[in-house]
């Protein structure tokens, strides 16, 4: 290759990086780990003078009360997923409790799978560590409320939850690669797929990441479709016909939460 | 609605590497603006633990060169042998782990050191790795024993002892930290 093009890519490839850098660290200094409650009219400020996407966020604010952003970082459904379900279980003790029993249960589950236990028992621990943090019992619904908030924007917390979440995905996918096997195209297998798009974080979630991870939990999930298409915005429910207990709102690569009226 | 997911196998089957300048890197801080220490005693905890493991039950093939561990178990070595009826039987080869406190988020920088660097396709002659976990395919559920396992396997399925095509130029050019190349990854046939 001749030289000086080589130093033309080097210098290209170089600013590309640094600008990713940059923006890597405009996000993670403006955009807590998850925000506070906002109202759902707060997404006007993104689409000034846009007339699907202003129509589209009124249709929004009919139907939910508050919106809570998430850090764009690639983990967002994870992060969203397991805040929104947290949430939900602190003022559903029957249901906090069966999901105590089935994510203790599932380490074992992960190991028979073939996942190495030495790896798997510190995100375990530490995923049941915040799951016993806001327990239901420990204190008034407001109190373990703020308890959950703090812990999710404490990264050390906050991603060894993401991360747990991932190998449950992952797990799922492996459990029932037969089916899952036909959601992926080409020569990618289940395998290769899980060890590249599930595993690794800051990895961005699909619609067989959901799925696999609502199955994996038995929770529902509703999620709003907001993009150019249509005059409204379209939810679906993972797995469909599951009665939701976490709502979502996707904008095209992004995930945040939101709060039924 | 399902979407399906797009095969990323058509990736160009080529090493366009590129090395950037050091990045700077700022300490993580909370929203308050406190430094935010990342559990520096659970990263040596989970350090401790595969250590631990490895010396107990290394894989074949593989020993920790436990006298290159410091205090603080940034800097290991391991040793690697080239298993019997690959290219490299008889071949014994030595590996430099680095770790930092952000490590298992962080993959661990690992590269080929001594003065027998083996000779394969994804393998610089500086010691350099063209492996995808050791960037964007890490996990923080993988560890040091399943890259070993990577390399070793990587390693015996070689069937022509050879440079990458473009290694003069990278070994001229590259950044100390095989971390900070932008990789472009061959397939993993070889």
């Amino acid at each position: 290759m001749d030289k000086i093009e080589q130093n033309d890519g080097t210098n290209r490839d170089e600013l590309i990086m640094q600008q990713q850098r940059e923006i890597e660290k405009e996000i993670s200094d403006s955009t807590p780990l998850v925000s506070e409650q906002l109202p759902i009219t707060c997404l006007n400020a993104e689409y000034l003078g846009d007339e699907v996407f202003t129509s589209k966020i009124q249709d929004l604010a009919g139907k939910y009360k508050f919106l809570r952003r998430t850090r764009p970082d690639g983990n967002c459904f994870f992060r969203a997923f397991a805040y929104a379900y947290l949430e939900h279980l602190i003022s559903n003790k029957d249901e906090y409790l069966r999901f105590k029993d089935l994510a203790e249960k599932s380490k074992d589950k992960l190991v028979q799978l073939g996942f190495p236990s030495f790896t798997l028992e510190d995100f375990h621990d530490t995923f049941m560590e915040v799951v016993k943090r806001v327990d239901p019992a420990s204190g008034s619904t407001d109190q373990v409320c703020d308890e959950l908030h703090k812990v999710f924007n404490e990264q050390g917390y906050s991603d060894y939850v993401v991360v747990y979440l991932r190998l449950l995905t992952s797990g799922k996918l492996q459990e029932e690669a037969d089916f899952y096997q036909h959601f992926i195209e080409g020569n990618f297998t289940i395998e290769e797929f899980r060890h590249q798009e599930v595993e690794p974080m800051y990895k961005e979630s699909d619609h067989i990441h959901i799925i696999a991870l609502c199955t994996a939990l038995g929770v529902g999930v509703r999620v709003e479709y907001m993009d150019r298409g249509d005059t409204h915005v379209k939810a679906h429910d993972f797995p469909e016909g599951s009665t939701p207990k976490v709502f979502l709102i996707y904008r095209p690569g992004h995930y945040d939460i939101l709060y039924p009226n | 609605m399902l979407k399906i997911f797009k095969s990323k196998k058509d990736k160009l089957p080529k090493s366009e590497i590129i090395t950037c300048e050091p990045q700077v890197t700022k300490e993580p801080r909370t929203k308050c603006g406190k430094p935010l220490v990342l559990d520096n005693t659970r990263w040596e905890r989970r350090l401790h633990k595969e250590l631990m493991s490895l010396i107990k039950e290394p894989p074949p093939g593989v020993t920790v060169d436990t006298d290159s561990i410091g205090q603080n178990l940034s800097e290991w070595k391991i040793n690697i042998a080239g298993f019997e009826g690959t290219l490299y039987e008889g071949e014994n080869f030595q590996l430099l782990f680095k770790f930092n406190n952000k490590y298992p988020f962080d993959s661990p920088e690992v590269t080929f050191i001594g003065n027998n660097i083996p000779v394969h396709p994804h393998v610089y002659s500086n010691g350099h790795i063209c492996l995808s976990i050791l960037t964007e395919d890490w996990s923080p559920a993988l560890s040091v024993q399943s890259v070993c396992l990577s390399i070793a396997s990587m390693l015996s399925s070689c069937r022509e002892k050879k440079r990458p095509p473009d290694n003069t130029l990278y070994v001229k050019t590259c950044n100390k930290n095989p971390k900070k190349t932008k990789w472009w990854y061959h397939d993993d046939s070889v």
